[in-house]
């Protein structure tokens, strides 16, 4: 089995904020740990060919390279931004819901608001 | 080409939130459906003649985003534009603000993109999008109630898109590409234990937007949420859970390498029996709908998974009775939504026990529903029992009980539901006398469709996916048979039974908290990642 | 290097973990943001890593700000009324945390077992490189994909950000009318951080364009280059106070410039009639114009999420 230390170091980060996600009873947590998961998916993607001493794919000299082994996929970068922007309208629309929720349940606690959700 | 059904929802939806038209805006959402309607069934007819292509963005299409329409997208187009067309006609004379029409635009934009993609990524970006708007829309009207649950459906759907992603990351690394139809040129030059992990992460994604057990918890919350208006309810149970279906079509023909049917047949059984379980345990009318449609999804997926069938493997006549199920219980549960948001607002209750005589109060929906009740148990000329039909044609001895059973707890839970119907109204001293006229005939039109398809169910198989089948009449009989002996079962069960059970009476309030549902995220993923990997190795 | 950067992101994760005040949770989550971009850099990466800084920030700053009158910042809400939970069993430690901590050791060790062998298939990578300076032109590959082959992903991005504005609005319960002055915190009014501030707001501007400017032959583009200039606009509230700024009139602005970037990418790039853009020096002008209007729809969506959540979500507090 070969795999790549950083792809790890994302496979870790993941189960990390997954484990904090079953943890922790409060709301704003909650969501910086979904904050996190989004971020251990991103390292993941730009951890793909990753090689010591890589460089940026950007410059007008691009073509020239012999070996296009040490230069960045610039694929999954492209596709990370889009993914980062998302993620952070994500983020906004989970913060506005969690202070809405908490001013309508007075609680940040996942387990208060689903009793007081089911009281008429 | 292809574009257009994208662009064009999203621009008119950006034309409509930035000008305030307000009375006006409507007819012009109108005109735009109509419009949309037309060009999907034009494209509904092209695609006979062979698949279109496009790619966007590049001369060398590898390089930008692939769209392609064949057959069956073509027919989910064709779906959706109906659905949403319906669902401007019927929400026509109330008055949700322009924000709602700018969500359904773009709802419908994200839909008519999904079934296009042929992208990975893309497909994403847009159930990202769809996420977003049908969190919104399920807490429209602001209540303390649906706040809950949107917040439960949002983070959970995000949750699972990363792992969908991570899913995509693995497949890119191997195949070099997103997009879906080099992909499954290219993967099979790889040994199955490259697939085993994305296949498990992305099917994990799958099992949740499709509500299987045990990821099912954030469906009743959603589709029953009393803030959404009737016409999103029905969009979201009749509708945007299929899109999920048709992915998981694809992504079984993608993953043939590892792809496990027996699987989802188990699965699939586990949820149609859990599903109409809870449905009868059920008071509210939207919540035993939306328990009901977590069992329907569990019938196709049995029924699409019976006898190892894909998309492109083959036909089965069990596959295309999934296949036509997909079709029939979008119309006859977008009838029963839309029949239930408009008696919800007449009696101001939502209580199955409390609402009486529909017949008599209002004979039209009264009708539409009892059209769409028979759709649902399958009886005979009615549309459930073509598609039912179709079904067991493949199964053995074992799984023809199993489907039977999953059919009677259907019936039960629906005598329960036709309560509404009989007896002596009682409606509230401001009920409306007369309904709008287009919510009624909307309702009705729902019901009449319920019933042609039945009808002309083999005219239909054929119109919709170009697929022969015959139907014996004998086998149809001795179908007619088993369904009359069953209706007979479920009511004497229901009244022995389900009126005074302790038991259901219990599960009735069983809800999974935002961490439980988590939990059981990584349990699903552990779970198939162990049968695929270790259990079920081709 | 990078493990280094990247055994201090675990850090900082578990931190947050362990952390039981909120507000810490909040400066580790911007600690957590900063190496994050900063191994992004260290993985070849630079507009990912740019944008990864600036989003990083932006929370951090949403957060603290708007947390700040909501919440308590000493311990878990939880901890202060919790009558109702007190009805139910209290479950054990063991209950938990360390089944939980079991089950999700187990999880992880299956997909680290389970993870196929590090083979890359650079098919996709290579003909990016090979063809994007002929096809788009620019010296950055990732804003050629980004803006001309996958424009489409690119609409449906900007289009999200709409939506999240959209629904920000739809979903606080203020209008407009309930801002008021004078609510502002420690932070904003030290001298210090307005000294500071002062310094840098006129760089944060020339910056951003240059970022725009720039986007097709350097690192940076429309996204980054949006988001430093809505940071200006931030800061000139923080400092001066100046609401002048109508939130309805950025939001119709946002709008208006989306239906241009939705029309200009139908133009050139999806129905492709204007030849011409594919020439050498049109097609340039294409991707800086892109940029550009990336650039104010960013801005714009920014500036309202910002003055929604800081300015009316917090001005309104004494209304609720």
């Amino acid at each position: 089995m070969r795999v790549e230390l950083a792809e790890l170091f994302a496979v870790i980060m993941f189960f990390i904020s997954f484990y904090g996600l079953i943890v922790t009873r409060n709301i704003i947590k909650s969501v910086i740990f979904i904050i996190i998961m989004e971020a251990a998916a991103i390292m993941f993607f730009l951890s793909i060919g990753y090689r010591s001493g890589i460089l940026a794919p950007i410059g007008p000299n691009l073509a020239e390279v012999e070996s296009w082994a040490y230069i960045a996929d610039p694929f999954p970068q492209a596709l990370m931004i889009t993914a980062i922007v998302i993620g952070l309208s994500v983020t906004t629309i989970l913060l506005i819901m969690t202070i809405t929720i908490t001013r309508e349940y007075k609680t940040t606690d996942w387990d208060t608001i689903k009793i007081r959700s089911l009281e008429k | 080409m292809l574009t257009n059904f994208v662009i064009i929802p999203i621009l008119v939806a950006v034309f409509l939130y930035l000008f305030p038209l307000n009375k006006s805006a409507r007819f012009l959402a109108l005109l735009a459906q109509l419009g949309l309607t037309a060009a999907a069934f034009w494209l509904f007819l092209e695609t006979r003649q062979g698949e279109i292509f496009l790619s966007i963005g590049s001369y060398h299409s590898v390089l930008g985003i692939y769209l392609r329409a064949d057959l069956l997208s073509a027919m989910f187009i064709f779906l959706t534009a109906i659905f949403f067309l319906v669902a401007t006609i019927y929400s026509f004379h109330e008055d949700f603000g322009r924000l709602f029409w700018f969500l359904m635009f773009i709802w419908q934009a994200a839909l008519i993109g999904i079934f296009l993609a042929a992208d990975l990524f893309n497909i994403f970006v847009l159930m990202e999008v769809s996420a977003v708007i049908v969190a919104v829309l399920i807490m429209y009207n602001r209540l303390k109630r649906s706040m809950y649950d949107g917040i439960i459906y949002f983070a959970v759907n995000i949750i699972l898109m990363q792992f969908y992603l991570f899913g995509l990351g693995y497949i890119y690394r191997l195949t070099g590409t997103v997009d879906m139809y080099l992909m499954s040129e290219r993967i099979h030059a790889y040994h199955y234990n490259y697939l085993m992990l994305p296949y498990a992460a992305i099917m994990t994604f799958i099992a949740l937007k499709c509500a299987l057990v045990p990821l099912f918890a954030w469906l009743p919350k959603a589709h029953g949420s009393a803030a959404a208006p009737p016409a999103v309810s029905a969009i979201l149970s009749g509708l945007h859970i299929k899109s999920t279906i048709y992915l998981f079509i694809r992504f079984q023909d993608l993953f043939e390498l590892v792809a496990s049917t027996q699987f989802f047949l188990i699965l699939g059984i586990i949820t149609g029996v859990f599903g109409f379980v809870m449905a009868i345990a059920q008071t509210d009318i939207k919540l035993i709908l939306a328990y009901h449609t977590i069992s329907q999804v569990g019938l196709i997926f049995t029924a699409l998974s019976i006898a190892d069938a894909t998309y492109l493997g083959g036909f089965t006549y069990s596959f295309v009775g999934g296949l036509y199920h997909i079709f029939n219980h979008a119309l006859f549960k977008g009838g029963l939504f839309l029949s239930a948001g408009v008696l919800a607002a007449a009696y101001g209750t939502r209580n199955v026990y409390k609402i009486r005589g529909v017949f008599r109060a209002y004979p039209v929906i009264g009708a539409a529903t009892a059209m769409a009740i028979f759709g649902i148990i399958g009886a005979p000329f009615f549309n459930g029992s073509i598609s039912k039909y179709f079904m067991v044609s493949d199964a053995d001895t074992l799984l023809n009980g199993v489907l039977i059973f999953m059919s009677l707890g259907t019936i039960v839970s629906f005598v329960k539901y036709s309560n509404i119907l009989f007896g002596k109204p009682e409606l509230p001293e401001d009920a409306p006398r007369k309904l709008p006229i287009l919510q009624q005939t909307m309702v009705l039109l729902m019901g009449v469709l319920c019933f042609l398809s039945g009808i002309f169910g083999v005219q239909t198989i054929q119109f919709l996916f170009d697929i022969t089948v015959y139907i014996d009449l004998w086998g149809y009989i001795e179908k007619t048979l088993i369904f009359f002996a069953s209706l007979a079962v479920g009511v004497l069960i229901y009244k022995y039974y389900v009126k005074e059970s302790a038991f259901l009476k219990r599960i009735k309030n069983v809800e999974m908290g935002f961490r439980t549902m988590v939990f059981s995220i990584g349990a699903f993923f552990t779970t198939i990642l162990l049968v695929v990997g270790v259990f079920y190795q081709p | 290097m990078l493990y280094v950067v990247l055994g201090l992101w675990i850090f900082s994760a578990l931190m947050i973990l362990f952390e039981k005040k909120n507000v810490r949770v909040t400066l580790y989550l911007g600690i957590f943001g900063l190496l994050a971009s900063i191994a992004f850099f260290l993985l070849g990466s630079p507009d990912v890593a740019m944008a990864e800084a600036a989003i990083s920030t932006f929370t951090t700053i949403f957060f603290i700000v708007c947390l700040e009158k909501y919440y308590k910042f000493e311990g878990d809400f939880i901890e202060v009324e919790d009558t109702q939970a007190e009805k139910k069993p209290k479950s054990t430690f063991v209950i938990r945390y360390i089944l939980p901590l079991l089950f999700t050791i187990f999880a992880a060790g299956l997909f680290i077992y389970f993870i196929p062998d590090n083979v890359v298939n650079p098919y996709l990578k290579e003909l990016y490189l090979t063809r994007f300076m002929d096809e788009v032109g620019g010296y950055n590959p990732v804003t050629a994909i980004y803006l001309r082959y996958r424009v489409y992903d690119t609409l449906f991005e900007a289009l999200m950000l709409v939506l999240a504005v959209v629904a920000v609005i739809h979903m606080s319960k203020f209008g407009e009318a309930t801002i008021k002055d004078g609510l502002r915190s420690e932070l904003e009014t030290s001298n210090m951080s307005v000294f500071t501030i002062r310094l840098i707001t006129p760089i944060l501007l020339v910056f951003g364009i240059f970022l725009i400017l720039n986007g097709h032959i350097s690192a940076g583009g429309g996204f980054q280059g949006g988001l430093v200039i809505a940071t200006f606009f931030i800061a000139r509230y923080m400092i001066f106070n100046i609401y002048d700024l109508k939130v309805s009139r950025i939001a119709k602005i946002e709008e208006a410039v989306f239906i241009a970037i939705a029309l200009l990418a139908s133009v050139v790039v999806f129905l492709e009639f204007a030849d011409f853009t594919h020439r050498p020096g049109y097609r340039e002008i294409y991707l800086i114009i892109m940029n550009a209007l990336i650039g104010a729809k960013v801005a714009c969506g920014f500036m309202l999420l910002f003055y929604r959540f800081v300015a009316i979500e917090r001005g309104a507090r004494d209304e609720s």
